[in-house]
């Protein structure tokens, strides 16, 4: 027979006693290897409770999260229904109760809680614990008002309600209304009283007032405390009662309508805080969604810590409205954050760990893994406990909405770097394959000249070494273009700048170009003069080698090639801008319409023209293109007038102060 | 000539020792070589060479630090040859004490003429010897150091008083290369980043002031990324 898990409950009160409830029921649930809850059920009365229950039942709902209970609170005016309830929906097997429930007697004669919560439940056992100091029987004290004017507020609208009902009674009286009017309007009084004021107390009062003041006001004979008619002692007595028991279920009825609307509030700040956190878009939007929220819920400070390198980084300080004085004593918060952090603990005010801060620390966790720590102010008054669940509930959704973008940021990353290695892996195959084939030629003729030279006539060796020569050079090119390209990590090209003259990198470009043999003119135009950029040496003249080699390459013998320095203004996003303009362009016999549309495209290699084929390995200008727009420039193709191609690109030009 | 000169060839690298042996011989200089850094030191001390050529990718020490050895007891040149990527390993060896550089790869004109540019220098050294010639010449060009004038010919060349610092910074060193940060230190007294961009403009237009006419040659050459360097010219 398959045993059901056991789930033991245990009530969670202000009792003293209730202690010892909660460690036999823990001591049960581990004997049985079962769940454990604690249950607290609030009723509407509980906020008048005197701060010293309040602090006891925090006491002990800290003693159940230690021994592992889950803590649950549920709202209701009938404990035993909402204890039977709940153990009923969440399979709970066995109730542990105190004596002092049992044995509590309200002055009516209530039925004790143990006796209402058996006929509410059947097929749960209930075990009840006996107190052994069973003497110090204890009866819930109701908190003393602590504040003056409202008390006397409360008397002056006791006095002046029964003030105006007397008043309408006289005239009701002169009127010649019946008595029955007459007590109606007290009783109206009394129904009144209790609405306005915060105390049963008052409408007891006033219900006795009433009473008397009928009496004496209005039976005859009148201005005396006594009453002829054989009714009347009946009519005080249903007076007084209806009076009574009107005021009680108004006081009532305005605590459960407090307790609603609170309920209703909490309820909507969590709903708005699962849609925030949905909405978020990334981790500092959690976050402060998540500390907006707590302190709408709670109208504490709080401190919120994002965790940076295993470390915490300096809180930020979100305070209720009107909050401006700085945070006092910031080592020990820090020191108890931290402390929180490694063990994975809540600390701080109010616990048992470092409780000299002032505020009470949680981590933000998923399981074991943390995402930050959050402080809320809890020293001067104790989180209450039905705020302390959900305040966890809050928590808990924050910390998995950062586990979410963390997961989702990590996916990202991870995408984007295996996108660089296809990248990589692409261009290193395409080049390897194009070092092979002048290799080989080098490897070739070296050989030949080797085994052979002597044979060779003069212009033949001539020709060889010049091949080899020429093969070399271009293989030079290649490695440097590749070096290049390495500079492409994370999709972003890596710049060493440095600010240069413009004319003094053109000319380092052609110290490096291989013009072979003088067979081209190549010739420098500056438009405009002194022009500085700030640019990384290296990859700029390797996009002036590219661009005029191509120019050397694809045009034929005794073409003339010119580099033209300008000044120009061009326009970008931030508005326009001073650049530097630098134009390659020869008379050659020009690229075609199609070609210049994908020029620029990767391993693109154009038709070739020229009879003796050179290699391009269609990377040059794919680079090109990825270095000028890194340096915040363009770069685009046009024809040459009369004839020829035109490569134009432009650099942003730095401005600077000239002191002598 | 040649044959007076001993260079010391420090690389570590076999082929590319040979490639520089073979053009050293072919030209009739003589020379010895090391190949890690602490035979370069001991080599410098023995052979007591004349010009010494130094790789930087040295694998037992760092090239600056053979320079900042060597330059403990003696100023020979000192010509580094670094990979061309990279700026840095250049201008750091040299601030610490090279004279001049060479890139891999190298033509051995390249290497020949560099060769050549020094040893005019150490010409220049020795005959110079004690006192300094208060009047300085380089071709066409005379700097007068008593007066602070410089002329091209017979003309008299108009430069700002900053030009005329430079200028003459650079003619003290002729055929060494200056790195921006040496001249600025030297000229400016400091190296802000926008002392170091304002000498670009300055060496512009020096040069322009240098090499208009119908002459031209090149007195100052820039390298870039490096520094600058004044030639001698024959």
């Amino acid at each position: 027979m398959k045993e059901k898990k056991e789930h033991i409950l245990a009530c969670l009160s202000s009792a003293p006693t209730n202690g010892r409830i909660i460690r036999t029921a823990a001591r049960m649930a581990d004997a049985f290897q079962g769940q454990f809850t604690a249950l607290f059920v609030e009723t509407p009365g509980f906020v008048l409770e005197s701060e010293d229950n309040k602090q006891r039942l925090q006491e002990n709902r800290q003693l159940a999260q230690e021994l592992g209970a889950d803590i649950a609170t549920v709202n209701g005016d009938d404990v035993a229904f909402q204890i039977a309830e709940y153990a009923r929906l969440s399979g709970v097997s066995k109730i542990v109760l105190g004596q002092s429930a049992a044995g509590r007697k309200k002055w009516f004669g209530k039925t004790p809680l143990t006796e209402q919560l058996i006929s509410h439940v059947s097929g749960i056992d209930i075990h009840i614990i006996p107190d052994k100091n069973a003497e110090a029987r204890y009866f819930p004290e109701k908190r003393k008002k602590n504040a003056l004017k409202a008390e006397l507020k409360n008397c002056a609208m006791t006095g002046g309600i029964l003030a105006g009902a007397t008043v309408l009674s006289n005239l009701f009286y002169h009127l010649g209304f019946t008595d029955a009017n007459i007590i109606m309007v007290y009783i109206l009084g009394v129904l009144l009283t209790s609405v306005a004021t915060s105390h049963l107390v008052y409408s007891l009062v006033s219900s006795v007032a009433s009473v008397f003041i009928f009496n004496y006001f209005f039976t005859n004979p009148r201005f005396t405390l006594m009453a002829y008619a054989t009714g009347y002692p009946v009519t005080f007595l249903v007076m007084f009662l209806t009076a009574f028991i009107t005021g009680t279920f108004a006081i009532r009825y305005k605590a459960q309508a407090k307790l609603s609307a609170r309920n209703a509030y909490r309820t909507k700040i969590l709903f708005e805080t699962d849609q925030l956190l949905s909405k978020a878009k990334n981790k500092e939007e959690i976050m402060e969604t998540m500390a907006d929220q707590i302190v709408k819920l709670l109208g504490r400070n709080m401190l919120v810590f994002d965790i940076e390198n295993e470390g915490l980084k300096a809180p930020r300080h979100i305070g209720t409205e009107g909050l401006t004085k700085p945070l006092e004593n910031l080592e020990k918060e820090m020191e108890t954050a931290g402390w929180v952090l490694s063990h994975n603990h809540s600390a701080g005010a109010t616990t048992d760990t470092l409780s000299d801060s002032r505020y009470l620390y949680f981590s933000l966790r998923v399981n074991e893994r943390i995402y930050g720590v959050v402080g809320i102010e809890a020293w001067r008054n104790p989180l209450e406990v039905a705020e302390h669940s959900i305040l966890l509930s809050i928590l808990g959704e924050c910390a998995l909405a950062l586990e979410n973008e963390k997961n989702a940021r990590e996916k990202e990353e991870a995408a984007i770097r295996a996108k660089n290695e296809q990248l990589r892996a692409n261009l290193l195959r395409s080049i390897s394959h194009d070092f092979r084939t002048p290799l080989t030629s080098i490897s070739g003729h070296a050989s030949n000249l080797l085994t052979n030279g002597e044979n060779f006539e003069v212009e033949t060796k001539q020709r060889l070494y010049k091949d080899i020569y020429d093969e070399s050079m271009w293989l030079i090119t290649l490695v440097e273009n590749l070096l290049a390209s390495t500079r492409i990590e994370d999709g972003k090209m890596q710049l060493h700048k440095s600010t240069e003259l413009v004319s003094d990198i053109v000319e380092e470009a052609l110290r490096h170009v291989h013009n072979y043999g003088e067979k081209h003119s190549i010739e420098i135009l500056e438009k405009a003069e002194l022009m500085l950029a700030e640019v990384d040496i290296r990859l700029i003249v390797q996009v002036l080698i590219n661009l005029i080699d191509n120019g050397i390459k694809y045009t034929p013998e005794g073409s003339r090639i010119r580099v033209i320095l300008d000044r120009v203004a061009e326009q970008q996003e931030e508005g326009c801008r001073q650049m530097a303009e630098i134009c390659v362009a020869d008379n050659g016999p020009g690229i075609t319409e199609e070609e210049k549309r994908n020029i620029f495209e990767k391993f693109y290699c154009g038709s070739n023209k020229v009879a003796d084929s050179r290699r391009s390995l269609g990377l040059g200008l794919y680079l090109c293109k990825a270095i000028v727009e890194a340096h915040g420039g363009s770069i685009c193709v046009e024809d040459n007038q009369p004839q020829g191609t035109l490569f134009r690109f432009t650099l942003p030009l730095k401005e600077m102060m000239i002191y002598e | 000539m040649n044959k007076n000169f001993k260079i010391l060839v420090v690389e570590d690298d076999t082929a590319v020792r040979k490639l520089i042996t073979t053009t050293l011989k072919a030209h009739e200089y003589r020379y010895d070589t090391a190949s890690d850094g602490k035979s370069a030191v001991m080599g410098a001390v023995s052979h007591n060479p004349d010009i010494i050529l130094l790789d930087l990718g040295l694998p037992d020490m760092d090239g600056v630090e053979v320079i900042n050895r060597i330059r403990s007891w003696s100023n020979v040149p000192i010509i580094v040859i670094s990979a061309r990527s990279e700026d840095y390993d250049k201008i750091e060896a040299l601030d610490a004490g090279a004279d001049d550089y060479l890139t891999k790869p190298f033509s051995v004109d390249e290497l020949l003429a560099r060769l050549r540019v020094t040893q005019r220098r150490l010409g220049i050294l020795h005959s110079s010897s004690q006192a300094e010639s208060p009047i300085y010449t380089n071709g066409k060009l005379s700097i007068d150091y008593s007066t602070g004038c410089a002329y091209m010919g017979e003309e008299e060349l108009h430069l700002t008083p900053i030009e005329y610092k430079l200028l003459c910074l650079l003619a003290r060193n002729t055929g060494k290369v200056l790195t921006h940060k040496f001249i600025t230190q030297s000229v400016w007294g400091s190296s802000w980043e926008n002392d170091i961009v304002s000498l670009r403009v300055f060496m512009a237009t020096l040069r322009k002031k240098l090499e208009s006419g119908e002459e031209s040659a090149l007195y100052i050459q820039t390298h870039i990324g490096v520094g600058y360097r004044m030639l001698k010219v024959e």
